[in-house]
């Protein structure tokens, strides 16, 4: 056992020879600080030059009017039902593209003859347009929630088909050899060592597919809509009220961030001997 | 018992237009509680034929036979361990001894039970929480051991199990499986590529030849056991080096009639 000693993975603390506060700069905060520099120049002059009059209000706002306007929104409770209504269509329609894609892609990521026979539907799929389905939709299933959750389903739901695919055809077939000389049945092979293997791709699929599922949101509620903040965006744009476009759009943006975040540490939780990155 | 009957696989090359003669009509038995070597050079069809015995490929033509039951698939009694280790990355070595159990069906206090006594005897009780990337190449091989053993088999299989570690840490590890080995006996059927590592390890080697696959010598190795005491005097007595020059002979002429690479 004299292999231990030598070879134990203990993490070692890095040395000591610089203090704690210069290596959380290497680290961090030196990117952290340029983000901030960057950020606070690019609003500093998008202000600085609505106020000098180079920008016209009207057309460009400015950080101050949109945050003057979104906390007016948020005090009056005018806001909420635009947020509730885009995030019930997205949650929906982006939930329904999991619970569906997922297993369909670990089926075509496991038999050939499914996969062969389905690759031209997801191919097509994934190469048009999908936004192009909404009249389609409109006139199959109404201008109510359905549609919309359809047209967003529709759009990251082939992105998880062809992930969760990929994740499989990536599984390291001698894992499933040793399953197979330990006496897994199929199903066990499914669910003890493709599924947890493919997860980083799953994952990949849905930071992928989230951003699909806002875009979706905001088109479907262009167009037949009474609330959403798709609908709030372009009611707002008619009116030449551009601070009101763009609360919606730092609200959509910020939804964004904040569920690709949680998606990547997610995957960093889960899978941390890997990290795929999202094409 | 082992019994190989007249087994002769054929893999479809990567064209698709012709065959691989992998073995061809390859007979033998093994005794319980022999260590059998299979040695040869690279495609000579031996790791096949350890599948073939485990279940993992069924032989184009003969049979295998366990204690006169005729081989259809893997089952309980052979547990391999493999060269890559084949470990599941997002399982900790205990997750990874366990998984053969789990499988299996085997309640989770009597897989807790056996993960840690099979832990212990390839001397990983301390490292049960870490992941495979956490662990080095010895250790990892370790885990695979105790996964195949916490199988509880009666025979024990292994593809090359020490191919892929460093010469100083295959040495140790030889030595530990001679120990582990000497507490039951099990039946253990060994593929290598070491003329020195099969002498050591066996009771009996095989040799196996190529195109096609087939055996070409089955020699029985009489040196003293136990062989971990003092292994250095075994590897220098006139015996170990007469076997290995004789076997090394073998090789080589099987190596030169091999087509030019």
């Amino acid at each position: 056992m004299s292999e231990h000693a030598a070879s134990a993975p203990v993490t070692a603390a890095a040395p000591r020879t610089r203090g704690a506060l210069a290596r959380w700069w290497d680290r961090k905060g030196l990117v952290n600080c340029l983000r901030i520099g960057a950020l606070t120049i690019f609003f500093g002059a998008w202000e600085g030059a609505s106020r000098a009059g180079w920008l016209d209000p009207l057309f460009a706002s400015s950080p101050s009017l949109i945050v003057e306007k979104l906390a007016s929104m948020i005090a009056d409770g005018s806001i909420w039902p635009h947020v509730l209504a885009s995030a019930n269509i997205a949650g929906l329609g982006f939930g329904l593209s999991v619970l569906v894609g997922v297993p369909m892609g670990l089926a075509m990521g496991r038999s050939l003859t499914l996969r062969s026979t389905l690759e031209p539907f997801t191919v097509a799929l994934n190469a048009s347009p999908q936004v192009a389905f909404l009249p389609l939709l409109i006139i199959w299933l109404g201008i109510g929630v359905a549609s919309k959750v359809a047209l967003v389903f529709l759009g990251s739901f082939i992105i998880m088909v062809i992930n969760t695919e990929t994740g499989v055809e990536q599984v390291d077939r001698r894992l499933i050899e040793t399953a197979r000389a330990f006496m897994a049945n199929e199903r066990q092979i499914m669910l003890k060592v493709i599924l947890p293997s493919a997860l980083p791709y799953i994952i990949a699929g849905m930071r992928l597919g989230v951003g699909r599922a806002l875009v979706m949101v905001v088109v479907a509620e262009i167009y037949a809509a009474t609330k959403g903040l798709g609908y709030l965006i372009f009611q707002a744009g008619g009116l030449y009220d551009t601070a009101q476009v763009f609360v919606g759009v730092v609200i959509l943006a910020g939804a964004g961030v904040i569920l690709n975040t949680f998606l990547r540490w997610l995957e960093k939780r889960l899978a941390p001997w890997q990290h795929v990155q999202a094409e | 018992m082992i019994e190989v009957r007249g087994i002769s696989h054929g893999y479809m090359t990567a064209d698709g237009t012709s065959v691989f003669q992998a073995l061809s009509d390859v007979s033998l038995s093994i005794e319980s509680g022999t260590f059998v070597s299979f040695l040869g050079p690279s495609g000579c069809g031996k790791t096949t034929l350890l599948r073939i015995i485990n279940g993992l490929i069924k032989p184009t033509a003969g049979e295998i036979r366990i204690g006169g039951i005729r081989v259809d698939g893997p089952a309980s009694d052979r547990a391999m361990v493999f060269q890559e280790f084949n470990l599941l990355p997002w399982r900790t070595a205990r997750g990874n001894v366990e998984f053969p159990l789990e499988v299996q069906g085997i309640a989770r206090g009597e897989r807790d039970e056996v993960v840690t006594r099979v832990l212990g005897q390839v001397g990983l009780e301390r490292f049960g929480d870490f992941y495979p990337h956490q662990l080095s190449g010895g250790m990892k091989q370790r885990v695979g051991l105790a996964r195949a053993l916490g199988v509880g088999p009666a025979y024990l299989l292994m593809d090359e199990p020490f191919g892929a570690l460093d010469p100083q840490i295959r040495e140790m590890m030889q030595l530990e499986l001679m120990k582990l080995w000497d507490n039951d006996r099990k039946t253990v059927v060994f593929v290598t590529h070491s003329v020195d590592e099969a002498v050591f390890l066996s009771d009996r080697v095989v040799m196996f030849g190529t195109s096609p696959g087939r055996i070409v010598a089955d020699l029985a190795i009489d040196l003293p056991r136990p062989r971990w005491t003092d292994d250095e005097a075994i590897k220098t007595s006139a015996k170990f080096i007469q076997y290995r020059n004789d076997i090394w002979r073998l090789l080589k002429h099987q190596l030169n009639a091999m087509p030019a690479r």
